[in-house]
């Protein structure tokens, strides 16, 4: 199972630079479990699970770019 | 001097001089004046600005070339811009200077501004030798300003003050642009002025704020009924300073849809500007306070 | 009122062909950044080619119909559902009153254009309708759409579902593209090190990419030594304020060049190196934020060139599917 970007941007995994990151590997989520955040033209957007399971990996690097589409995390399913 | 380019296909640029001065703001209003009397089909937008004109076109309609050598005869037939009669209007703009508003603003973009300490008032004051802000106030409100150039955005004027080189108040833009300025900011940056048309983004240092509209897209202003955009590039400004007394009572007469601007018809000559900008400048003044 | 927004998407706006004659007064022409693809959704639905159409931007809205029409998706690949089920882009369908429209992820591209039978029928502001959000002009109170909006429908003329646009005329969306520019306006400004490196570079797409402005990333430009003339700022980048063209390539302070586009601030203090060719804005408009772009230099011939084969294809979209 992966979680996608839903749209082009980069990609954030903390809410703000000094906080922990939403999730990592081996974080539970459900489908609405905010798992990071894309930003684009400066509007910042909630990227949810959309899933319910276990984080097995982070596929993009804090701060990186990425495409529409593009894998965020693995994970789990359970 | 003159140098042309062509912007894509479907633009033509024209430069008259790469430094401020109003003989070449002058030329640019003529030879666009003169394009626009003219009706060439495909010719789309006609854009005067400071020392330089812009016109947009169909290629497809009017060959570039042809266009480019009608551009070319215009200049040729206006010269200097001396002896071009500039048809316009004067305009009395209110200003409080030193606004609790842009004071506001600049308190939040402390880290953008080359002295974080002083208002942008006092700061544009101190670089231009003056002691006081008010002093510098008065030089900036002493002499009327023409609009060399409409946009940036939406109606925005930017304003070169009318007055001999060594007169000219000149101030840095910010070390980096502001995310905010107030809607009808007074700003100052380089050599020119403005008025922002619309609340946002701004580099100039704010002056001061006026209570009257520029830009009004939903033409509900008495001054809008024919255009939603204030200002035509070419349109003298003359600045009335304000208290807050008055700022309020203008307020609410733009709240009510009462206000309208002082403004007058008036035909500027440069060269009788140039022969003698103090006198002439008392001549256009008087041409408000007459009207 | 005829569709309802159930959901805005990132940034969807209402355009059209656009409001040109303004530029002088500092309001830009705005309309469809993508005029192939707005005119593709016109014709598939049977509309004027100066009906409105929504551009989405990134992300797909969530649309109730409250009446039947016809509806074509184009543009971006961006993958239209009708109460759930899927349905295609580059070819008109129906929707029944009550039916919800929505959208799967962006697959390519950057904007796709929504248009339905009848057209958006926001008033007109300057002889058209589109949207521009920095002057509170024009669509929906001047600004992209927000959930709740209710947008009028104008009367159709009963174009029938089932138009395709066929394959050859559909746009692609690949990650690198040529955009091809006419060098000039300030470019003797570059030395002839930077002007290469401006040729050379293999430009990145930042987010910073809306309707007024591309930004792109990937190279320092170097400017030649000047005394700085009275008027203009003191960086090398800086000139006396002037017009800029729609399309024209400015570069602040010899890093990220911006693409003017049709939402473009008409002027201002900053060096342009060079202006994309008209045929070229549309496929601009389509590139997406971390996809890559290099400028490949024409000169006037070539860009009237390129100008008369976009026309030419214009033609032939108008001839499949009009």
């Amino acid at each position: 199972m992966d979680i996608r970007s839903p749209l082009p941007g980069v990609f954030y995994r903390r809410p703000a630079p000094e906080l922990d990151p939403f999730v990592g590997v081996g974080s539970p989520v459900g489908p609405d479990t905010t798992v990071a955040i894309v930003e684009v033209m400066k509007q910042f957007f909630e990227v949810k699970a959309g899933t319910t399971g276990t984080i097995a990996g982070v596929a993009v690097a804090d701060a990186e770019m990425v495409d529409a589409g593009q894998v965020l995390f693995t994970v789990r399913p359970g | 001097m003159v140098r042309r380019s062509f912007g894509g296909d479907d633009h033509i640029f024209v430069e008259f001089d790469e430094e401020m001065n109003l003989a070449a703001t002058f030329r640019a209003m003529a030879v666009t004046a003169t394009l626009a009397e003219r009706r060439i089909d495909g010719v789309i937008d006609i854009c005067p600005a400071n020392v330089s004109y812009q016109v947009r076109f169909d290629p497809d309609l009017v060959a570039p070339q042809e266009l480019e050598a009608e551009l070319e005869s215009i200049e040729d037939g206006v010269g200097d811009g001396t002896g071009f009669d500039l048809r316009t209007t004067i305009v009395e703009v209110p200003i409080l200077y030193d606004d609790p508003w842009t004071r506001e603003t600049a308190s939040r973009f402390r880290s953008n501004r080359q002295d974080p300490e002083a208002t942008d008032l006092e700061y544009a004051a101190r670089i231009n030798g003056f002691d006081a802000a008010g002093d510098f106030a008065a030089a900036h409100a002493g002499s009327p300003w023409i609009a060399s150039m409409v946009g940036f955005v939406a109606g925005l004027p930017f304003l070169f003050q009318m007055v001999p080189r060594e007169r000219q108040l000149e101030v840095p833009k910010y070390l980096s642009p502001r995310t905010d300025t107030p809607r009808q900011t007074i700003g100052h940056g380089g050599c020119f002025g403005s008025i922002y048309s619309v609340r946002g983004a701004g580099g100039y240092q704010m002056l001061g704020i006026t209570p009257a509209p520029i830009y009004d897209p939903t033409q509900t202003h008495p001054d809008f009924a024919d255009s939603l955009v204030f200002f035509k590039p070419g349109f003298i400004v003359k600045y009335l300073p304000i208290d807050r007394e008055a700022y309020d009572e203008l307020t609410a007469q733009v709240e009510a849809r009462r206000f309208r601007f002082r403004q007058a018809p008036v035909t500027f000559s440069l060269g009788r500007f140039l022969a003698d900008p103090d006198g002439y400048n008392r001549g256009l003044m008087e041409v408000l306070d007459g009207g | 009122m005829a569709v309802s927004v159930l959901n805005p998407g990132l940034s969807t706006t209402v355009q059209d062909a656009g409001r040109p004659g303004y530029y002088n007064v500092g309001i830009p022409p705005s309309g469809s950044l993508d005029q192939y693809s707005s005119l593709a959704a016109n014709l598939l639905v049977g509309n004027g080619e100066d009906a409105a159409v929504l551009e989405c931007t990134y992300m797909g809205p969530e649309l109730r119909f409250e009446r039947p029409a016809t509806v074509a998706v184009t543009g971006a690949d961006l993958p239209p559902r009708l109460g759930g089920e899927p349905r295609p882009t580059w070819e008109s369908f129906g929707v029944e009153a009550g039916d919800v429209l929505s959208f799967d992820f962006l697959r390519s591209g950057a904007r796709a254009y929504l248009a339905v039978s009848g057209g958006f029928d926001v008033p007109v502001m300057l002889g058209s309708r589109s949207t521009y959000a920095l002057g509170a002009l024009g669509g929906v109170e001047g600004r992209a759409l927000a959930a709740g909006d209710e947008l009028p429908v104008g009367d159709a003329d009963g174009a029938a579902p089932g138009r395709s646009v066929p394959e050859a005329l559909r746009s692609t969306h690949p990650k690198h593209r040529e955009i091809r520019v006419m060098m000039g306006l300030y470019d003797h400004r570059l030395t002839g090190e930077g002007r290469r490196a401006f040729l050379d570079a293999e430009w990145r797409l930042t987010t910073l990419a809306d309707r007024t402005g591309f930004r792109y990333r990937g190279a320092a430009l170097e400017f030649r030594e000047r005394v700085a003339p009275f008027g203009a700022g003191s960086d090398p980048s800086n000139i006396v304020d002037a017009p800029y063209p729609i399309g024209s390539i400015q570069i602040p302070g010899g890093v990220e060049p911006i693409v003017l586009h049709r939402d473009a601030v008409s002027g201002g203090g900053y060096v342009m190196v060079a202006t994309v060719i008209s045929a070229d804005m549309d496929d601009v408009a389509q590139s997406a934020p971390n996809s890559t772009t290099r400028f490949v230099e024409v000169d006037l011939d070539g860009a009237l060139g390129a100008r008369r084969r976009r026309a030419a294809r214009l033609d032939a979209l108008r001839e499949a599917v009009g």
